[in-house]
């Protein structure tokens, strides 16, 4: 699995979404299931899913799949193709 | 003399701070107020003139039952928070119920997690410090966000109606913020990540 199917595993199953619902323009708080407490999970399963500590700029900044993607890049996470 | 600001404890913690009130800030927060985004969900929109605003100032500065904030991010004003004594007659040091009330003017964070933390930060003060025992508050119905954003951090609905009353104890609290607070409270940041920068 590379490094966007993961994130992309990690959004679904965190927010109990589609995997076809994860794409770079999907914001927390703008669909129902992106609430705080999915949040927390999401930060976790990123954590665990790439091996990083994130820090609590970077877990505010985590607004948005595109977001998310900018800031592992931070962590030497690439996503590129 | 007029007073030029109110007299409580600057607060800090989960990467924010809340700055009293200044009379430097009743310009900013008229305008904040006076914004149909940020009104719309008040129980008032009346529009606040600069008497009014003088007037509501120099009041609090000699009211011990209500605080007034400025939310600061990273130097930044972003918004407005204050608690109240909901029995009138007693100061928020010998109150047993305190009403918080907060907008977040700036709109990048209204959708944010950081939209947690200065209520966090005021719920703290207000148990641990204040020792009130209940925190209320009133939704307008409307406000799902608002609502929701509250059960989150563990108020339980009182009363339902057009104006929906919650209320929080320290207990449930303290079990629903435990998350949260860990998430928002993280530093400093970690090594490996200033190593590779």
């Amino acid at each position: 699995m590379n490094n966007l199917e993961k994130l992309k595993k990690a959004f679904s199953e965190s927010l109990a979404i589609p995997l076809e619902q994860v794409t770079d323009n999907l914001t927390y708080n703008t669909i129902p299931e992106w609430d705080s407490t999915a949040h927390m999970i999401l930060i976790a399963e990123l954590e665990n899913q790439f091996n990083v500590m994130l820090d609590t700029d970077d877990i505010i900044d985590m607004s948005s799949v595109a977001k998310a993607k900018d800031i592992l890049a931070n962590y030497e996470i690439e996503f590129d193709a | 003399m007029a007073e030029t600001h109110t007299h409580h404890p600057e607060l800090t913690g989960y990467q924010i701070s809340l700055r009293p009130v200044s009379k430097d800030d009743l310009q900013q927060l008229k305008n904040w107020r006076n914004d149909p985004e940020i009104s719309r969900f008040m129980l008032s929109q009346t529009k606040i003139s600069d008497e009014q605003q003088t007037a509501w100032f120099n009041k609090i500065c000699r009211d011990n039952s209500q605080q007034h904030y400025i939310i600061v991010y990273k130097d930044q004003d972003i918004g407005s928070l204050n608690i109240k004594s909901k029995i009138r007659a007693k100061s928020l040091l010998e109150t047993p119920i305190i009403e918080p009330g907060l907008y977040i003017a700036d709109p990048r964070y209204r959708n944010n997690i950081l939209a947690f933390s200065p209520t966090l930060l005021i719920n703290d003060y207000c148990f641990e410090t204040l020792r009130c025992e209940k925190l209320v508050a009133t939704v307008k119905s409307d406000n799902q966000a608002a609502l929701n954003y509250n059960l989150k951090l563990g108020y339980q609905i009182v009363k339902q109606g057009e104006l929906i009353e919650i209320a929080l104890n320290f207990e449930d609290y303290q079990k629903c913020s435990k998350s949260l607070k860990a998430l928002l409270s993280r530093s400093p940041r970690p090594v490996k990540k200033e190593q590779r920068n």
